[in-house]
Order: C-alpha cells, then sequence, then structure tokens
C-alpha cells in the first residue's frame, strides 16, 4: 500500500486508482503499414522492468482523470507524478 | 419521465449518529471546460461552478459540487417534485447542451443520497473508508470521491459533523446495511 499525489485531487490511497500501463508509447501513424510483428510489437509488448519506470495511471474511484508517473517498482517510490500532455520533469 | 422511487426509505438513530436517506433531492450532472460554460453555469443558477478541486459553492436550495477538472454535480437542499426537477434541468439544457459548451444529464436516480449527522460520524467512516478526513472534517464544504467498503461515494461535508454522502443507486442498499451495522459497534 502507499500513497499516490493525484495531479487534480491531491493525495489519495492507492487502493483508489488503478494502473494503466507503460506511458509514453507512441501509436504508430501509418499502422497499415505495419507488418504483423511490428503491429503486435507496438499493441502487445511492455517493459517490466525492476527500477524507475513511466507509468499510467487512473484516478478510478476519485476524479476519474489519467495522469502519468514515475515510480520505482522495486520500492514503489513515486518520483514524479504529471498530467496527461504534460513532459515528464527532467530531474 | 423520471418517477422516483427511493430503494431505502429509512432513518435509524444510534449513539452519536444518525442515518437517514434524504429522497428526491434534483441531481444534475454537468461536463464542461470553456469558460463560456463556466459563465451561462452562474447566469442560470446564480452560483459559480467551483474551479478548486475538493470544493463547493452554493446558496439556500442549490449545491454544485467539484467532481473533476471539468465535471461538476448539482443537488438541491431540499425535497423537489418532479416538475421542478425537470424545469432545472431544461433550463440548464437550453444554456448549455443545446448550444454544445457542456453537457447536462439528469441524474436524479442515478444517486442516492444518504445524510449522516451525529459526533461520530468520521470515526463510522473511516472504518472503512481509506480516505485521511482530518482536513476535511474541519473544511465546510469540502467535497471528496473516495471508496468506502469497497463502493464508490460522493462525500460532500455540509456544516459540523453533518455530511451528504451520495451513493450509486444499485450499491445503496450494500451501504446502508453496512453503515448500520458498523454504527453498531462504534
Amino acid at each position: 500500500m502507499f500513497l499516490i499525489n493525484c495531479p487534480y485531487c491531491g493525495e489519495r490511497d492507492q487502493s483508489e486508482f488503478s494502473a494503466g500501463g507503460e506511458a509514453h508509447i507512441v501509436r504508430p501513424k501509418q499502422p497499415t503499414e505495419l507488418s504483423d510483428d511490428q503491429w503486435a510489437e507496438f499493441l502487445f509488448m511492455r517493459k517490466n522492468i525492476k527500477g524507475v519506470q513511466f507509468e499510467r495511471w487512473n484516478h478510478a474511484h476519485g476524479c476519474r482523470k489519467w495522469f502519468n508517473m514515475i515510480r520505482d517498482t522495486s520500492n514503489d517510490k513515486i518520483h514524479a507524478v504529471y498530467k496527461m500532455g504534460e513532459k515528464p520533469p527532467t530531474k | 419521465m423520471l418517477n422516483y422511487n427511493s430503494p431505502i426509505k429509512d432513518s435509524k438513530n444510534y449513539s452519536e449518529i444518525k442515518i437517514s436517506e434524504v429522497e428526491t433531492t434534483a441531481k444534475i450532472n454537468l461536463r464542461g471546460k470553456n469558460r463560456d460554460f463556466i459563465t451561462k453555469v452562474g447566469k442560470e443558477l446564480s452560483i459559480i461552478p467551483p474551479t478548486d478541486p475538493n470544493t463547493s459553492s452554493g446558496n439556500d436550495s442549490l449545491n454544485i459540487l467539484w467532481l473533476s477538472p471539468d465535471e461538476w454535480l448539482i443537488y438541491s437542499n431540499n425535497k423537489i417534485d418532479q416538475k421542478n426537477i425537470n424545469d432545472l434541468e431544461d433550463r440548464l439544457y437550453n444554456s448549455i447542451s443545446k448550444v454544445k459548451i457542456g453537457s447536462v444529464s439528469n441524474v436524479t436516480d442515478h444517486w442516492v443520497m444518504i445524510n449522516l449527522k451525529g459526533a461520530k460520524v468520521y470515526e463510522l467512516l473511516s472504518a472503512g473508508c481509506p480516505f485521511n478526513f482530518n482536513k476535511f472534517k474541519n473544511l465546510k464544504g469540502a467535497v471528496t470521491q473516495t471508496l468506502i467498503n469497497h463502493t464508490d461515494v460522493i462525500i460532500h461535508n455540509k456544516n459540523n459533523n453533518d455530511l451528504n454522502i451520495f451513493v450509486r443507486r444499485s450499491f445503496s442498499n450494500h451501504l446502508w446495511s453496512w453503515m448500520n451495522d458498523s454504527a453498531k459497534f462504534i
């Protein structure tokens, strides 16, 4: 269990949120020109690293807004939280 | 046409906690983003939708609760008949939805409003809620959306130890039972 600082509502318990997987995956501009392998790579393949990871989260039981989070998966330490469309903090 | 039929129709008293369902208050959901939307709502209701998170604004008859940066819930303080709910919805629909600056949904039947009063209301909620009420209980008009015993709720701090809780109709009996069970042990 850990606390997440929703960029809209403030600090809330993790149980109010749902994880939405890896962040900043860019949709291919011309999906029809991709091979099946390339499409599957975009659609299904995700990093699952032990360490600092960029993730999408949704405040499902609160404001229902999506946002991004930089989290260390090994100890759940949250390095930054930022809104959708914003660039990740550099530090 | 809506035909409101309350799923609970009950009121219970425990030591320092009173739990009661409040019937037929108008509830309308508003969604919009631009400045024009805020102005139109303010003009129609004489209340400006709050833009600060977890807050509300209101007057003698209506409250507007902040739900997210582009969503608000309006509810009436007092029991209101069906015709007045429809009139309110029509007024908002004509000035907002019809001109496509936002959306207006009548959610009177969607949400059930439960009122909690008494010195131990926060002890009751803390028994099944992950939210930290320390700051919330001192802020009159504060709003939060959270979980109570795994059920989604909107909580409005109406006054000192006087809360209105909105729960989805299909979960209302479950939450009602949980509250009554828990209140017996507090």
